[in-house]
Protein backbone atom coordinates (compact mmCIF):
# COMPACT_ATOMS: atom_id res chain seq x y z
CA UNK A 1 0.00 0.00 0.00
CA UNK A 2 1.41 3.35 -0.92
CA UNK A 3 1.40 5.89 1.91
CA UNK A 4 -0.42 8.45 -0.18
CA UNK A 5 -3.51 6.33 -0.62
CA UNK A 6 -5.87 4.73 1.84
CA UNK A 7 -6.22 1.04 1.16
CA UNK A 8 -8.54 -0.38 -1.44
CA UNK A 9 -7.80 -4.07 -1.74
CA UNK A 10 -6.84 -4.49 1.93
CA UNK A 11 -10.06 -2.90 3.21
CA UNK A 12 -12.08 -5.03 0.82
CA UNK A 13 -10.37 -8.25 1.97
CA UNK A 14 -10.89 -7.30 5.64
CA UNK A 15 -14.57 -6.72 4.91
CA UNK A 16 -14.98 -10.09 3.16
CA UNK A 17 -13.01 -12.16 5.67
CA UNK A 18 -14.74 -10.57 8.69
CA UNK A 19 -18.08 -11.13 6.97
CA UNK A 20 -17.39 -14.87 6.73
CA UNK A 21 -16.63 -15.08 10.46
CA UNK A 22 -19.71 -13.02 11.34
CA UNK A 23 -21.83 -15.19 9.08
CA UNK A 24 -20.68 -18.35 10.85
CA UNK A 25 -20.52 -17.07 14.44
CA UNK A 26 -23.61 -14.83 14.65
CA UNK A 27 -26.16 -17.67 14.14
CA UNK A 28 -24.33 -19.69 16.81
CA UNK A 29 -24.53 -16.76 19.22
CA UNK A 30 -28.18 -16.04 18.45
CA UNK A 31 -29.02 -19.77 18.68
CA UNK A 32 -27.28 -20.05 22.03
CA UNK A 33 -29.23 -17.15 23.55
CA UNK A 34 -32.54 -18.21 21.97
CA UNK A 35 -32.45 -21.90 22.86
CA UNK A 36 -29.97 -22.25 25.75
CA UNK A 37 -29.96 -18.85 27.49
CA UNK A 38 -27.88 -18.77 30.69
CA UNK A 39 -30.45 -18.75 33.54
CA UNK A 40 -28.54 -16.28 35.72
CA UNK A 41 -25.43 -14.14 35.88
CA UNK A 42 -23.28 -16.88 37.39
CA UNK A 43 -24.16 -19.20 34.53
CA UNK A 44 -23.35 -16.45 32.04
CA UNK A 45 -19.97 -15.82 33.67
CA UNK A 46 -19.26 -19.53 33.60
CA UNK A 47 -20.14 -19.69 29.92
CA UNK A 48 -17.91 -16.73 29.02
CA UNK A 49 -15.08 -18.10 31.19
CA UNK A 50 -14.76 -21.10 28.89
CA UNK A 51 -11.56 -20.46 26.98
CA UNK A 52 -13.03 -21.36 23.59
CA UNK A 53 -16.12 -19.23 24.12
CA UNK A 54 -13.90 -16.31 25.17
CA UNK A 55 -11.67 -16.70 22.09
CA UNK A 56 -14.71 -17.01 19.83
CA UNK A 57 -16.29 -13.90 21.37
CA UNK A 58 -13.11 -11.84 21.15
CA UNK A 59 -12.65 -12.82 17.49
CA UNK A 60 -16.32 -11.96 16.95
CA UNK A 61 -15.81 -8.45 18.33
CA UNK A 62 -12.61 -7.95 16.32
CA UNK A 63 -14.42 -9.05 13.14
CA UNK A 64 -17.50 -6.95 13.96
CA UNK A 65 -15.50 -3.79 14.63
CA UNK A 66 -13.26 -4.18 11.57
CA UNK A 67 -16.32 -4.87 9.42
CA UNK A 68 -18.03 -1.79 10.83
CA UNK A 69 -14.90 0.31 10.23
CA UNK A 70 -14.70 -0.62 6.53
CA UNK A 71 -18.46 -0.28 6.01
CA UNK A 72 -18.85 3.11 7.66
CA UNK A 73 -15.60 4.32 6.08
CA UNK A 74 -17.10 3.40 2.69
CA UNK A 75 -20.25 5.40 3.44
CA UNK A 76 -18.18 8.41 4.54
CA UNK A 77 -15.97 8.22 1.42
CA UNK A 78 -19.10 8.05 -0.74
CA UNK A 79 -21.10 10.86 0.80
CA UNK A 80 -18.92 13.14 2.96
CA UNK A 81 -16.66 15.06 0.60
CA UNK A 82 -15.38 18.05 2.64
CA UNK A 83 -12.03 16.93 4.04
CA UNK A 84 -12.44 18.41 7.52
CA UNK A 85 -15.85 16.84 8.11
CA UNK A 86 -14.65 13.48 6.80
CA UNK A 87 -11.54 13.42 8.99
CA UNK A 88 -13.60 14.45 12.02
CA UNK A 89 -16.22 11.73 11.41
CA UNK A 90 -13.57 9.07 10.72
CA UNK A 91 -11.79 10.04 13.95
CA UNK A 92 -15.02 9.87 15.97
CA UNK A 93 -15.78 6.51 14.37
CA UNK A 94 -12.31 5.17 15.14
CA UNK A 95 -12.51 6.25 18.79
CA UNK A 96 -16.07 4.93 19.12
CA UNK A 97 -15.16 1.54 17.68
CA UNK A 98 -11.95 1.29 19.72
CA UNK A 99 -13.94 2.19 22.84
CA UNK A 100 -16.46 -0.58 22.10
CA UNK A 101 -13.57 -2.96 21.47
CA UNK A 102 -11.80 -2.28 24.77
CA UNK A 103 -15.10 -2.44 26.61
CA UNK A 104 -15.86 -5.85 25.10
CA UNK A 105 -12.31 -7.00 25.87
CA UNK A 106 -12.69 -5.85 29.48
CA UNK A 107 -16.01 -7.68 29.91
CA UNK A 108 -14.83 -10.96 28.38
CA UNK A 109 -11.47 -11.00 30.18
CA UNK A 110 -12.90 -10.05 33.58
CA UNK A 111 -15.63 -12.64 33.31
CA UNK A 112 -12.82 -15.13 32.83
CA UNK A 113 -10.92 -13.81 35.87
CA UNK A 114 -13.78 -14.45 38.30
CA UNK B 1 -49.14 9.17 -27.27
CA UNK B 2 -48.09 11.57 -24.50
CA UNK B 3 -44.49 12.58 -23.77
CA UNK B 4 -42.82 14.79 -21.19
CA UNK B 5 -39.38 15.88 -22.30
CA UNK B 6 -36.64 17.53 -20.24
CA UNK B 7 -35.78 20.91 -21.72
CA UNK B 8 -32.93 23.19 -20.79
CA UNK B 9 -31.21 25.83 -22.86
CA UNK B 10 -28.58 27.51 -20.69
CA UNK B 11 -28.68 30.62 -22.90
CA UNK B 12 -32.41 31.21 -22.35
CA UNK B 13 -33.67 29.17 -19.36
CA UNK B 14 -32.94 29.89 -15.73
CA UNK B 15 -33.93 26.34 -14.76
CA UNK B 16 -34.73 23.08 -16.53
CA UNK B 17 -38.40 22.18 -17.09
CA UNK B 18 -40.45 19.29 -18.47
CA UNK B 19 -42.27 20.06 -21.74
CA UNK B 20 -45.33 18.00 -22.72
CA UNK B 21 -45.76 16.76 -26.29
CA UNK B 22 -48.46 14.62 -27.93
CA UNK B 23 -47.93 12.45 -31.02
CA UNK B 24 -51.12 11.27 -32.68
CA UNK B 25 -49.74 8.93 -35.29
CA UNK B 26 -47.75 6.11 -33.77
CA UNK B 27 -46.63 3.57 -36.34
CA UNK B 28 -46.27 -0.08 -35.34
CA UNK B 29 -42.74 -0.93 -34.32
CA UNK B 30 -41.86 2.72 -33.72
CA UNK B 31 -38.91 3.32 -31.41
CA UNK B 32 -38.45 6.23 -29.00
CA UNK B 33 -35.83 7.76 -31.32
CA UNK B 34 -38.42 7.89 -34.12
CA UNK B 35 -40.82 9.64 -31.76
CA UNK B 36 -38.16 12.19 -30.77
CA UNK B 37 -37.52 12.89 -34.47
CA UNK B 38 -41.29 13.44 -34.94
CA UNK B 39 -41.31 15.77 -31.92
CA UNK B 40 -38.35 17.63 -33.41
CA UNK B 41 -40.58 18.34 -36.43
CA UNK B 42 -43.02 20.03 -34.02
CA UNK B 43 -40.30 21.89 -32.08
CA UNK B 44 -37.02 22.02 -33.95
CA UNK B 45 -35.17 23.45 -30.94
CA UNK B 46 -35.26 20.02 -29.19
CA UNK B 47 -31.69 18.72 -29.00
CA UNK B 48 -30.58 15.12 -28.63
CA UNK B 49 -27.72 13.00 -29.95
CA UNK B 50 -28.41 10.11 -32.29
CA UNK B 51 -26.73 8.47 -35.24
CA UNK B 52 -26.97 4.85 -36.34
CA UNK B 53 -30.52 4.22 -35.15
CA UNK B 54 -29.90 0.55 -34.40
CA UNK B 55 -28.12 0.33 -31.04
CA UNK B 56 -24.61 0.20 -32.42
CA UNK B 57 -23.16 3.70 -32.09
CA UNK B 58 -24.30 4.38 -28.54
CA UNK B 59 -25.13 8.04 -29.16
CA UNK B 60 -28.73 8.25 -27.98
CA UNK B 61 -28.40 7.07 -24.41
CA UNK B 62 -30.91 8.81 -22.16
CA UNK B 63 -33.13 8.29 -19.14
CA UNK B 64 -36.48 6.85 -20.25
CA UNK B 65 -39.20 6.61 -17.59
CA UNK B 66 -36.49 6.56 -14.94
CA UNK B 67 -34.31 3.93 -16.61
CA UNK B 68 -31.22 4.52 -18.74
CA UNK B 69 -31.38 3.11 -22.25
CA UNK B 70 -30.85 3.76 -25.95
CA UNK B 71 -33.79 5.59 -27.54
CA UNK B 72 -33.25 3.86 -30.89
CA UNK B 73 -33.86 0.34 -29.55
CA UNK B 74 -36.55 1.23 -27.00
CA UNK B 75 -39.96 0.38 -28.50
CA UNK B 76 -42.72 2.89 -27.73
CA UNK B 77 -45.05 -0.03 -27.19
CA UNK B 78 -45.00 -0.92 -23.53
CA UNK B 79 -43.74 2.45 -22.29
CA UNK B 80 -45.83 3.97 -19.50
CA UNK B 81 -47.50 7.28 -20.47
CA UNK B 82 -46.61 10.07 -20.36
CA UNK B 83 -43.17 8.89 -21.43
CA UNK B 84 -40.69 10.89 -19.33
CA UNK B 85 -37.47 11.48 -21.22
CA UNK B 86 -34.55 13.02 -19.36
CA UNK B 87 -30.80 13.30 -19.92
CA UNK B 88 -28.47 10.83 -18.16
CA UNK B 89 -28.68 11.38 -14.40
CA UNK B 90 -25.69 12.93 -12.64
CA UNK B 91 -24.16 14.34 -15.83
CA UNK B 92 -23.68 18.04 -16.67
CA UNK B 93 -26.38 19.04 -19.18
CA UNK B 94 -25.20 20.97 -22.23
CA UNK B 95 -28.68 21.38 -23.64
CA UNK B 96 -31.94 19.38 -23.42
CA UNK B 97 -30.97 15.68 -23.64
CA UNK B 98 -27.35 16.36 -24.58
CA UNK B 99 -24.92 15.80 -21.70
CA UNK B 100 -21.21 16.48 -21.34
CA UNK B 101 -19.54 13.06 -21.62
CA UNK B 102 -15.95 14.32 -21.30
CA UNK B 103 -15.59 13.07 -17.69
CA UNK B 104 -16.84 9.65 -18.80
CA UNK B 105 -14.29 9.52 -21.63
CA UNK B 106 -11.51 10.68 -19.28
CA UNK B 107 -12.24 7.69 -17.03
CA UNK B 108 -12.23 5.43 -20.10
CA UNK B 109 -8.81 6.76 -21.21
CA UNK B 110 -7.49 6.32 -17.64
CA UNK B 111 -7.63 2.50 -17.95
CA UNK B 112 -5.38 2.62 -21.06
CA UNK B 113 -7.86 0.75 -23.24
CA UNK B 114 -5.35 -0.64 -25.71
CA UNK B 115 -2.95 -3.60 -25.89
CA UNK B 116 0.41 -2.97 -24.25
CA UNK B 117 3.32 -5.30 -25.02
CA UNK B 118 6.90 -5.38 -23.78
CA UNK B 119 8.04 -7.96 -26.34
CA UNK B 120 9.08 -6.70 -29.77
CA UNK B 121 6.20 -6.47 -32.21
CA UNK B 122 5.90 -9.80 -34.07
CA UNK B 123 5.97 -10.05 -37.86
CA UNK B 124 2.48 -11.52 -37.87
CA UNK B 125 -0.49 -11.18 -35.56
CA UNK B 126 -0.13 -12.22 -31.92
CA UNK B 127 -2.00 -15.52 -31.97
CA UNK B 128 -4.66 -16.53 -29.46
CA UNK B 129 -6.20 -19.92 -28.81
CA UNK B 130 -9.99 -20.10 -29.21
CA UNK B 131 -10.23 -20.34 -25.40
CA UNK B 132 -8.14 -17.19 -24.92
CA UNK B 133 -10.30 -15.38 -27.44
CA UNK B 134 -13.44 -16.58 -25.66
CA UNK B 135 -12.42 -14.76 -22.49
CA UNK B 136 -13.04 -11.46 -24.27
CA UNK B 137 -16.67 -12.30 -25.04
CA UNK B 138 -19.03 -10.09 -23.08
CA UNK B 139 -16.29 -7.45 -22.76
CA UNK B 140 -15.33 -6.21 -26.22
CA UNK B 141 -18.97 -5.60 -27.23
CA UNK B 142 -19.25 -2.43 -25.13
CA UNK B 143 -20.27 0.59 -27.25
CA UNK B 144 -19.45 3.19 -24.54
CA UNK B 145 -22.97 4.61 -24.57
CA UNK B 146 -22.65 5.52 -20.88
CA UNK B 147 -25.95 3.97 -19.73
CA UNK B 148 -24.19 1.91 -17.03
CA UNK B 149 -21.87 4.48 -15.48
CA UNK B 150 -24.57 7.16 -15.33
CA UNK B 151 -26.96 4.68 -13.65
CA UNK B 152 -24.38 3.92 -10.94
CA UNK B 153 -24.89 5.69 -7.58
CA UNK B 154 -21.18 5.31 -6.77
CA UNK B 155 -20.37 7.10 -10.04
CA UNK B 156 -22.87 9.86 -9.19
CA UNK B 157 -21.13 10.60 -5.87
CA UNK B 158 -17.52 10.36 -7.12
CA UNK B 159 -17.49 10.73 -10.92
CA UNK B 160 -14.01 12.27 -10.86
CA UNK B 161 -12.36 9.55 -8.76
CA UNK B 162 -14.36 6.34 -9.32
CA UNK B 163 -13.76 4.98 -12.81
CA UNK B 164 -17.31 3.68 -13.22
CA UNK B 165 -18.61 0.39 -14.65
CA UNK B 166 -17.95 1.19 -18.33
CA UNK B 167 -14.25 2.00 -17.82
CA UNK B 168 -13.80 -0.93 -15.41
CA UNK B 169 -15.36 -3.35 -17.90
CA UNK B 170 -12.67 -2.21 -20.36
CA UNK B 171 -9.98 -2.47 -17.66
CA UNK B 172 -10.92 -6.14 -17.26
CA UNK B 173 -11.16 -6.59 -21.05
CA UNK B 174 -7.41 -5.80 -21.30
CA UNK B 175 -6.46 -7.64 -18.10
CA UNK B 176 -8.19 -10.72 -19.52
CA UNK B 177 -6.48 -10.43 -22.90
CA UNK B 178 -3.73 -13.07 -23.32
CA UNK B 179 -1.82 -10.70 -25.64
CA UNK B 180 -1.56 -7.87 -23.10
CA UNK B 181 1.63 -7.66 -21.01
CA UNK B 182 0.87 -4.73 -18.72
CA UNK B 183 -1.29 -6.62 -16.20
CA UNK B 184 0.73 -5.71 -13.10
CA UNK B 185 0.79 -2.01 -13.97
CA UNK B 186 -2.94 -2.10 -14.73
CA UNK B 187 -3.70 -3.65 -11.34
CA UNK B 188 -1.43 -1.20 -9.48
CA UNK B 189 -3.24 1.67 -11.14
CA UNK B 190 -6.61 0.35 -9.91
CA UNK B 191 -5.80 0.01 -6.19
CA UNK B 192 -6.76 2.62 -3.63
CA UNK B 193 -10.21 3.26 -2.21
CA UNK B 194 -11.65 5.05 -5.24
CA UNK B 195 -10.86 3.91 -8.75
CA UNK B 196 -12.08 0.30 -8.43
CA UNK B 197 -13.25 -0.10 -4.85
CA UNK B 198 -16.14 2.38 -4.91
CA UNK B 199 -18.11 -0.42 -6.57
CA UNK B 200 -20.54 -1.76 -3.95
CA UNK B 201 -22.12 -4.31 -6.34
CA UNK B 202 -25.33 -2.31 -6.63
CA UNK B 203 -25.64 -3.80 -10.14
CA UNK B 204 -27.63 -0.97 -11.73
CA UNK B 205 -25.04 -1.19 -14.53
CA UNK B 206 -26.02 -4.77 -15.31
CA UNK B 207 -29.70 -3.92 -15.23
CA UNK B 208 -29.51 -1.10 -17.77
CA UNK B 209 -26.79 -2.24 -20.20
CA UNK B 210 -28.42 -2.22 -23.67
CA UNK B 211 -25.89 -4.80 -24.86
CA UNK B 212 -26.67 -7.13 -21.90
CA UNK B 213 -23.09 -6.97 -20.62
CA UNK B 214 -22.11 -7.50 -16.98
CA UNK B 215 -19.69 -4.86 -15.61
CA UNK B 216 -20.27 -6.06 -12.02
CA UNK B 217 -18.89 -9.51 -12.88
CA UNK B 218 -15.89 -7.90 -14.61
CA UNK B 219 -15.22 -5.78 -11.51
CA UNK B 220 -15.43 -8.90 -9.33
CA UNK B 221 -12.91 -10.62 -11.59
CA UNK B 222 -10.51 -7.67 -11.30
CA UNK B 223 -10.78 -7.87 -7.49
CA UNK B 224 -10.14 -11.61 -7.54
CA UNK B 225 -7.11 -11.20 -9.83
CA UNK B 226 -5.77 -8.47 -7.54
CA UNK B 227 -6.14 -10.81 -4.59
CA UNK B 228 -4.44 -13.67 -6.48
CA UNK B 229 -1.47 -11.43 -7.27
CA UNK B 230 -1.07 -10.10 -3.72
CA UNK B 231 -1.26 -13.18 -1.48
Amino acid sequence: MSLRRASGLRAWVVQRVSAVYLLLFTPLLVGKFLFYPPPDHTAWVQWVSNRWVAIGLLLFFVALLMHAWVGVRDILIDYVHPLGARVLLLTLLAFGLLGCGFWALDIVLHAGAH
Amino acid sequence: MKFRIYRYDPDKDTAPYMQPFVLNHIRPGMMLRDALLEIKKIDETLSFRHSCGEGVCGSDGMNINGRNGLACITPLKGLREPVEVRPFPGMPVIRDLVVDMSGFYRQYRAVKPYLTRRDPEPEVEVLQSPEERERLDGLYECILCGCCSTACPSYWWNPDKYLGPAALLQAWRFLADSRDQAGEARLDALDGPYRLFRCHTIMSCVEVCPKALNPTRAIGQIKRLMLDKSV
